[in-house]
């Protein structure tokens, strides 16, 4: 079985495209939901002993003049309360009124700072950018400049359909949600980096085609691990996602697409651009108007 | 020495460093982190005051007092370090009353004595200038005084004794100020020049009250304001619950992997359990490895916390990715026309080349990450990094060794067993 990547790069482009355009739509009309842990805030998650409706919280916690917050149920009994940053008396007093009304069986609390969240998002953008500097080097020294700018791009369109995903379906980001998409960066470079070591094993053994199509090959020489790897990783996911709890959910989310996305760009983004650009060069142009007609 | 000698050198090795882990694993095992067992964390951020800078000496003298406060407190394994320049991070596992707790640890418990120029409409006091500061405090204990009042009882030290008096003699007669963190407490008339070294502070609403206050005051002042930039209580519970939720889901996951493994690599798959099961044991000794060096330095240690278990999760895809790289290039070499045999020789080194670079690009990100990052995003990173080292070491001394000797038998004369199809 053979594939044919190379050719109909124009269709894999044009996906990508529309996914990353309503990302993109999504991420300017709809926002993206940060969690507490970046605007400041408090989040109470609190586990009832009995059933409770989300409006009845509502109601009581409009005597704290909080009734706008954003009351989310999960599991059973249990609900996530997020409202402005509030001082452990305040949290005291709502913990202590919802516990009279409804009987809390167990609860957790956990309040940032208005300005702590800034301090952490500054931190995070280091540590990206750093990121991306340092792979750009390793790549272009271990392996050539033209493959670790098209690594990179493919890094960025993970990063990009994750995030307008995370835009489109509205789910809050967190601390973890960042080291979910860190992840992906790591594991989406992970991908092209194999898909790339057999490109440059096959470059010297080119015989009688183009750039194109030795790449082509390449991607299906590695097509099985290609997909096998996806599966093996992405079978803990699904079970996170699925039964994993409220707080390792989140986290699986990012990474499903994430990696279902590293995988798709790997063959689908990275390779085609990579020789898109190789056959400008006069070596592989005259290959390619040798061998294609 | 023959390359099958080799070979069980490396497995043998291998084999006492995983007895070595197991070891100790069982003893020493790797601590659940507090979003898992319950407890509380807590960042306390220094603000720059004027007259209280924020200095690299402040900031020691605040963590040492917290240090000492968190003692009084009496909570097992207490985690307190600095985080960055101006911030301290606690974490209490297990704490019962996390909200005692907080009001202890943060308080500046600046005890001043002012003297009052007059009250205002209100009946409020209006304050003059400092006279005397709690600094030359020698004890202070809860008590009760008149008619069952909570009060707090202080002492001074030699030289504050002396001070005490000089400000009692000169304020004779007159109202003294007594203010805890810009709270005034109570500013009783001085009746007579206190020369005894001896004070009470009145005005507490209860006798808890006036323990936190006495037991702020034993570990002195804070020298510089600290407010909470973070706090987190967990439930003791709610932590359990999503702990088994991750672990459910663990290991389903692996479950599935497993099966998946073996129904289409065959006795490849089977490699792979035990390729996995070496690599979770060396994963976890190294952990509990890297824990002792850093308690050992004075830093906390890496607990395992939620997003540590997905970066488990995560690296354990990882490893799988390694040995079937690796399947792969055997399957590949034996299309090309080499036997079985030497393929599974060969097959190794090949794959390794592909692995080590995706690895190196893993574990440079991860550091990256772990240097940057803060709190659970470091337990994360450093997992991840962690689990490289393992993958590499694993596949290098297990994988290899196990696919070479497999050449040296006759298992590979029948190809369904690796899911080949007939050719070598």
């Amino acid at each position: 079985m053979r594939f044919d990547f190379i050719g109909r790069k124009k269709i894999w482009f044009a996906l990508s495209g529309v996914i990353i355009l309503i990302g993109f739509l999504a991420i300017i009309f709809r926002g993206l939901n940060f969690g507490i842990e970046f605007k400041g805030g408090t989040l109470f998650d609190i586990k009832f002993a009995k059933p409770v409706e989300v409006y009845q919280v509502r109601k009581e916690l409009k005597a704290f003049n909080l009734g706008g917050s954003t009351i989310q149920p999960t599991g059973k009994n249990e609900v996530l309360i997020r409202c402005r940053s509030l001082s452990s008396r305040q949290q005291q007093k709502v913990i202590k009124a919802l516990d009279e009304k409804f009987g809390i069986k167990d609860h957790s609390i956990q309040n940032v700072g208005p300005g702590w969240g800034g301090h952490i998002t500054r931190a995070a953008l280091i540590a990206l950018v750093l990121c991306l500097c340092g792979l750009l080097l390793y790549i272009s020294m271990r392996f050539e400049f033209k493959m670790a700018v098209t690594a990179t791009t493919a890094l960025f369109h993970d990063i990009l359909i994750a995030m307008g995903i995370y835009a489109l379906v509205g789910r809050v980001i967190t601390p973890n949600t960042i080291a979910a998409l860190l992840t992906i960066l790591g594991y989406s470079l992970y991908d092209t980096i194999v898909v790339y070591h057999k490109i440059m094993e096959n470059t010297p053994r080119m015989s009688k085609q183009t750039y194109g199509g030795m790449v082509n090959d390449s991607i299906n020489q590695v097509l099985a691990r290609s997909i096998n790897t996806s599966l093996t990783t992405l079978f803990p996911i699904i079970c996170l996602l699925l039964i994993g709890g409220e707080t390792l959910k989140d986290f699986a989310f990012v990474l499903f697409i994430g990696l279902t996305s590293a995988t798709y760009s790997s063959i689908f983004t990275a390779s085609p651009l990579l020789t898109l650009w190789k056959e400008t060069e006069p070596r592989y142009r005259s290959l390619k108007a040798k061998y294609e007609r | 020495m023959t390359s099958k000698q080799k070979y069980f050198l490396s497995i043998g090795f291998v084999l006492i460093l995983v007895a070595v882990c197991v070891y100790f694993i069982i003893k020493d095992p790797p601590k659940l982190g507090l979003d898992l067992k319950g407890g509380m964390h807590v960042i306390l951020s220094a603000k720059e005051k004027p007259g209280a800078p924020v200095t690299e000496r402040s900031m020691e003298q605040a963590l040492f007092v917290i240090r000492q406060r968190v003692d009084k407190l009496g909570v097992t394994e207490p985690q307190i370090e600095r985080q960055g320049r101006n911030s301290i991070l606690v974490q209490l596992p297990g704490i019962k009353n996390p909200q005692k707790a907080l009001e202890i640890i943060g308080k500046t418990a600046l005890l001043e004595f002012i003297e009052v120029k007059g009250t205002d409409k209100e009946g409020k006091v209006i304050l003059g200038k400092v006279l005397m500061t709690g600094k030359a405090l020698k004890n202070a204990r809860p008590s009760f005084g008149e008619l069952s009042k909570p009060i707090v009882e202080i002492e001074f030290t030699k030289e504050g004794t002396k001070k005490f008096a000089d400000v009692t003699t000169r304020y004779v007669r007159q109202r003294l100020a007594i203010v805890l963190d810009k709270e005034v407490m109570s500013a009783p008339v001085i009746q007579e020049p206190i020369t005894g070294g001896r004070a009470i502070i009145t005005g507490l609403d209860s006798i808890d009250e006036a323990k936190r206050i006495a037991l702020v005051l034993q570990t002195g002042a804070l020298p510089v304001e600290l407010d909470i930039s973070e706090s987190k209580t967990v439930g003791p519970t709610l932590g359990w619950d999503s702990l088994m939720a991750g672990l459910r889901a663990g290991i389903l996951g692996l479950i599935l992997v497993a099966l998946f493994m073996v129904i289409y690599y065959r006795l490849f798959g089977v490699i792979t359990w035990l390729t996995l099961g070496v690599f979770a044991t060396f994963l976890f000794g190294l952990l509990v490895a890297v824990n002792a060096i850093l308690t050992s330095f004075g830093l906390a240690g890496i607990n395992l916390s939620l997003p540590s278990i997905a970066g488990i999760i995560l690296i354990i895809g990882v490893a799988a990715d390694s040995s079937i790289i690796v399947f792969e290039r055997i399957k590949e070499e034996v299309r090309r026309g080499k036997t079985i045999r030497t393929a599974l020789d060969t097959g190794f080194s090949h794959g390794f080349k592909t692995f080590l670079d995706a690895d190196l690009v893993t574990f440079t990100t991860a550091a990256i990450l772990f240097y940057f990052g803060i709190g659970p995003v470091r337990g994360f990173a450093l997992i991840l990094m962690l689990g490289i080292v393992c993958d590499l070491f694993t596949s290098f001394f297990f994988t290899r060794a196990i696919l070479g000797l497999m050449s040296f038998t006759k298992l590979w004369r029948n190809p369904k067993l690796f899911g080949l199809e007939r050719k070598g």
